[in-house]
């Protein structure tokens, strides 16, 4: 029996939402082509999320816990992939496309000698292999990529799929890792953190994104005061996060984070393709920008013509209103 | 890579690009800028290398006016259907027996996305390397990434020789001047035939393939709310609430 496996992030010492979609999305697979669906975390803690896993249908849950593992770090994450790789055989190996896959998944295919389709909305089962679809050309089109291969590594921007939970008793391997010193070809010196938001912006329900248009303190302000009424993370786009407005970790778009929120709500962004390369997805989007022509209405279920400072604190009041 | 922002249609499920030009990947281009500046600081050679067709040659043009010292044109008739393994396999062949540094790459590529080459070059060379560079510093002979990962910036120190993929918040690419484009026409070009890279033909072919384009379900604009901004901003808030339901 073939085996299709999924690599469960952890970031922030929790489980990375978008890896759940994707052990979920492998869960239908491995159903309708009576394949094997397993999961693998490597982690400082990997044993800890061993429940969170099983709740979405993996029946074989294979953890590689190492003090390693508590920040990312390239070399040992290629390591124990590769040692996954080769004493799993998964005929499919699925990630969540977060920078830390990105990191490792070109070297990781060069390792193993698989084929590898990077960054797809979805895809599927075909014969021999994989087809996925892709956005491409600064996602103004989609194409359809096919890999034919034994191995085959994909990886899913976040919010392709649906959390789907199916529990399953999943038997629990614990893989043997250990790496010397000797074998660590960079050195991680230090981590510096984004300040103060702490909403994974690739799982929040709601995203407030502010843009050149939001020009100062009080602007800020207003942004800060929107997102915490509706409980939204803050986004930003490359004009403020360039300028170090906001925080780069923050940056919405084709260089930035690709988000899907149910609300996504930009404020004083003109929307350059590249920043609807990373928010089109969005359930239900807002923009507010004082030029009627701005092309980001293109894309906007709800348009606001007006100058932000003007139209933020009515708009800020009134769900206030609706909150309470 | 193709000018991602030149007009395009689908046609039967097949790409067709209005103009026919090559243009050089604004992540390339970061990582070209940041070579100029560790030169500028710390001396040594800049060098381009560019796999392509004939016609790329105005893209590794645009390096060399930017400052690069000398190019390197891996030639390509664009016919072949080479994945980004493919390119890395043939990069890695090209540097084998080089002397270098630092291979700095871009962290992905415009039209493509994929982000896969670099990491994958760094591997058949068994390099140390990192991704999405923001910041790059020479310390002790060491080079000292700032990379951009999913919640905060990791400081990395890699030994060289390594490699680095460059994200365009890196830095903003000079415009070549005048005086660049005419030093860039007498700058060589070297122009190397991927057969004379010692790969065998057959380790070169594409595990994937692109097998159609086609439109992206467009997103419908909606209404626009323009008129006095406290009774915009209140209609559009209820509507949240009753219409879209997102409250
Ligand atoms: C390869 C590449 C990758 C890129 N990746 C990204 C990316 O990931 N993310 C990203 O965001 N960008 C990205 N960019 C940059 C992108 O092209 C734009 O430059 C950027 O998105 C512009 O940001 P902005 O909309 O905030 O600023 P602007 O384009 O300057 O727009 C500001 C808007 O604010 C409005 N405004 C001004 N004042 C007010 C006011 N008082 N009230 C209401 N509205 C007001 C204006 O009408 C205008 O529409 C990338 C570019 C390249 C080349």
């Amino acid at each position: 029996m073939s085996t299709i496996l999924t690599y469960i992030a952890i970031s922030d010492g929790k489980l990375k939402r978008s890896s759940l979609e994707v052990l979920s999305h492998c869960k239908s697979l491995a159903d309708a082509a009576g394949a094997s669906c397993e999961a693998v975390v490597i982690d400082a803690n990997a044993s800890s999320f061993i429940e969170g896993i099983q709740k979405y249908g993996a029946s074989k849950v294979h953890v590689v816990e190492d003090p390693i593992f508590k920040n990312h770090m390239n070399t040992p994450l290629l390591k124990a992939l590769s040692k996954v790789m080769s004493s799993i055989n998964p005929s499919v190996f699925a990630f969540a496309s977060t920078e830390g896959t990105k990191d490792v998944l070109g070297a990781l295919a060069a390792n193993q000698n698989a084929a590898v389709i990077a960054d797809v909305a979805s895809f599927k089962l075909i014969d021999g292999g994989v087809t996925a679809k892709r956005p491409v050309m600064a996602a103004k089109i989609m194409n359809n990529t096919e890999a034919k291969s034994d191995k085959v590594l994909v990886s899913v921007r976040s919010g392709s799929y649906d959390l789907n939970e199916s529990p399953e008793s999943a038997e629990v391997v614990n893989i043997d890792f250990s790496m010397d010193d000797s074998e660590m070809k960079s050195t991680l010196r230090e981590i510096i953190s984004a300040s103060g938001d702490t909403i994974d912006l690739n799982e929040a329900e709601a995203i407030v994104a502010a843009g050149r248009g939001v020009k100062d303190e009080d602007g800020k302000a207003l942004i800060s005061e929107l997102a915490s009424v509706l409980k939204a993370g803050i986004g930003a786009s490359r004009a403020l996060t360039e300028s170090g407005v906001y925080d780069p970790s923050l940056q919405i778009g084709q260089t930035g984070k690709v988000v899907s929120p149910q609300l996504y709500i930009a404020v004083g962004i003109s929307g350059a393709i590249q920043h609807v390369a990373g928010m089109a997805n969005s359930k239900v989007i807002v923009a507010i920008n004082k030029d009627p022509d701005a092309p980001i209405f293109e894309v906007a279920d709800y348009g606001i013509v007006g100058d932000l400072y003007k139209v933020l604190p009515p708009f800020i009041e009134e769900i206030k209103k609706i909150k309470s | 890579m193709p000018d991602v922002y030149a007009p395009l249609q689908i046609k039967e499920g097949e790409l067709i690009m209005d103009a026919d030009r090559m243009v050089l990947n604004a992540y390339d281009a970061s990582a070209v800028e940041e070579a100029l500046v560790l030169k500028e600081k710390h001396g040594g050679e800049v060098e381009v290398v560019c796999i392509g067709p004939a016609k790329a040659s105005e893209t590794i043009r645009k390096a060399l006016a930017m400052g690069a010292d000398k190019a390197t044109h891996i030639i390509a008739s664009g016919d072949e259907e080479y994945d980004s393994a493919s390119y890395a396999k043939i990069l890695s062949a090209f540097f084998k027996d080089k002397e270098y540094d630092v291979i700095g790459l871009g962290k992905q590529s415009q039209d493509t996305d994929s982000g896969l080459t670099g990491s994958m070059v760094a591997e058949h060379l068994s390099l140390p390397y990192t991704t999405n560079a923001v910041g790059l510093e020479v310390e002790n002979g060491n080079l000292v990434v700032k990379r951009q990962g999913d919640s905060g910036q990791e400081m990395i120190e890699l030994p060289t020789p390594c490699a680095v993929t460059c994200s365009n918040d890196m830095n903003d690419p000079r415009i070549p001047n005048l005086k660049g484009i005419m030093a860039s026409k007498r700058k060589p070009i070297d122009q190397v035939e991927i057969s004379s890279l010692g790969i065998d033909e057959t380790e070169l072919q594409a595990d994937t393939k692109v097998t159609s384009y086609e439109e992206k379900p467009a997103r419908q604009a909606g209404k626009k709310y323009e008129g006095e901004a406290e009774e915009v901003a209140r209609e559009v808030a209820q509507l949240l609430d009753t219409e879209a339901n997102v409250l």
